[in-house]
């Protein structure tokens, strides 16, 4: 379900990595546009488990858990529900508010 | 400063992070530098291998899935089976619930685990045990090498008296390779003995001055010493003027008898020219004689706790002194059993047999030879 804002607290000593990170972040959401379009599903999968293992290693919990959906769609060949959660990425790293403790 | 960084100030230790993320790679570099530990990052597996091989790292961070021909499983593999570098420890991250990554990686070797996405504090935790782990192990492995240049050194301390520095090279490789050419307890051996002595010596003491007398010993000494290492054979004692030399002793040595006999010549020949000296300067005429026998002898550490010598007695050492006692300068007296065996390198002219002989002290006769050059 679509949220007006994403709160994410992050570790302070990571503030200097993640503009790094979030620019990352969105050109995987690119990349994951074009292998969907492309039916590549291996490249699915491979880019799903990416953002598993990163997004909450930095904090972003539901960057982990939309890449195991994608990860998991991506072996199930479920095109429709992989651009769903492609679409639900998009919006959620449009819509991130990232606070340093 | 955390613990670990305090540790990190006695030697820099260094992770070598291989993950294909940039942001992953980035990320276990800050957790591993605030811990004072250095981390540099390579992106596929063919530059983990190029980079440990290269400049080993103290521990490998090693994602699973990377680009290009090898897998972190395939890495692991590979390091582990090459001994240079089968010590360096390798965490493999893999995610949380992949168990058959995790049996994966305990075949390639891993030794041990870290979950993705990764939690700091267990980061932190593994990467400090392996560590300390590393570290025993150094210092183990130092004191490894420590206690063997030590025991080397103890052992050419020791046999360097009795055997040539080549020699004694062999005895050392001889008791790293686990062997014991110097037995802890005696044992019968079959040896070719040669007691060598001056001479005249006990007149010179008489009509030389002291010092002199120490001097000479000492080039006498010094020429018949080269030529009985040259041949490998084994200084067991010296004292006055005569010297003690064993062959087929500590290590078998097929042509012993030829060797002793080389040595015999060797010694009459390279004394040659210090008794010229000799002759010149103080105006007295020397010469060595030797006297070779070869049979079983008792081999074995002889003395007391306070001092221990490496001794070589039995009837063919007698044999051996009472035949030198007989010897005239430049002239060896060989036992007819030792004869036979060199009869093929000394020249037939230079041989004269002296019949049967009964040895002073011995009840028994031998057939003795003299060779003179």
């Amino acid at each position: 379900m679509s949220e007006d804002t994403y709160k994410v607290k992050v570790a302070k000593d990571l503030e200097d990595l993640i503009p790094t990170f979030m620019s990352n972040r969105r050109k995987e959401v690119d990349a994951l546009r074009v292998a969907l379009a492309a039916g590549n599903f291996e490249q699915l999968r491979q880019l799903g488990h990416r953002m598993r293992g990163v997004g909450n290693s930095y904090g972003f919990e539901r960057v982990s858990v939309i890449g195991k959906h994608i990860e998991d769609g991506a072996s199930s060949g479920d095109k429709a529900s992989l651009e769903a959660l492609i679409d639900d990425y998009g919006d959620y790293l449009s819509k991130v508010q990232v606070a340093y403790e | 400063m955390s613990d670990m960084a305090a540790v990190g100030k006695t030697a820099q230790f260094r992770v070598l992070v291989v993950d294909d993320d940039p942001d992953m790679a980035a990320f276990f570099v800050k957790m591993l530098s605030k811990e004072g530990i250095k981390a540099d990052t390579v992106h596929n597996g063919e530059a983990a291998i190029l980079s440990v091989m290269t400049a080993p790292p103290d521990l490998v961070l090693l994602d699973v899935m990377l680009p290009g021909e090898k897998s972190g499983f395939q890495v692991c593999e590979h390091l582990k089976s090459d001994p240079s570098t089968a010590l360096i420890p390798v965490v493999l991250v893999t995610a949380l619930e992949d168990r058959d990554s995790r049996v994966r990686g305990i075949e390639a070797g891993a030794d041990d685990f870290l979950s993705k996405p990764v939690r700091r504090e267990e980061l932190v935790a593994r990467v400090k045990t392996l560590r300390r782990l590393h570290e025993t192990r150094r210092e183990l492995e130092a004191r490894r090498l420590a206690a063997e240049v030590e025991h080397k050194d103890a052992i050419r301390k020791t046999f360097s008296r009795y055997v040539s520095p080549r020699l004694t090279d062999k005895i050392i490789d001889s008791s790293s390779a686990g062997g014991a050419p110097f037995k802890l307890r005696a044992e019968r051996s079959d040896v070719v003995v040669l007691f060598a002595d001056l001479r005249g010596f006990t007149s010179m003491t008489e009509s030389i001055g002291v010092h002199h007398v120490v001097d000479m010993l000492n080039e006498y000494f010094a020429v018949l010493t080269e030529a009985a290492y040259e041949h490998d054979g084994t200084i067991f004692n010296m004292a006055g003027d005569s010297l003690l030399v064993g062959f087929n002793v500590p290590f078998a040595q097929k042509d012993a008898p030829a060797r002793a006999w080389r040595a015999a010549m060797d010694m009459v020949r390279r004394f040659e020219p210090v008794s010229a000296s000799w002759r010149e300067r103080h105006g007295i005429v020397t010469g060595v004689g030797i006297g070779m026998c070869r049979g079983e002898a008792i081999i074995g550490n002889v003395g007391s706790p306070h001092f221990m010598s490496y001794t070589v007695i039995g009837n063919t050492v007698n044999t051996a002194a009472r035949l030198m006692q007989l010897a005239q300068a430049n002239e060896v007296l060989v036992s007819g059993a030792l004869y036979e065996s060199i009869r093929d390198l000394v020249p037939a002219d230079r041989v004269e047999p002296r019949g049967v002989v009964a040895l002073r002290g011995k009840s028994e006769t031998i057939q003795v030879y003299s060779i003179s050059l």
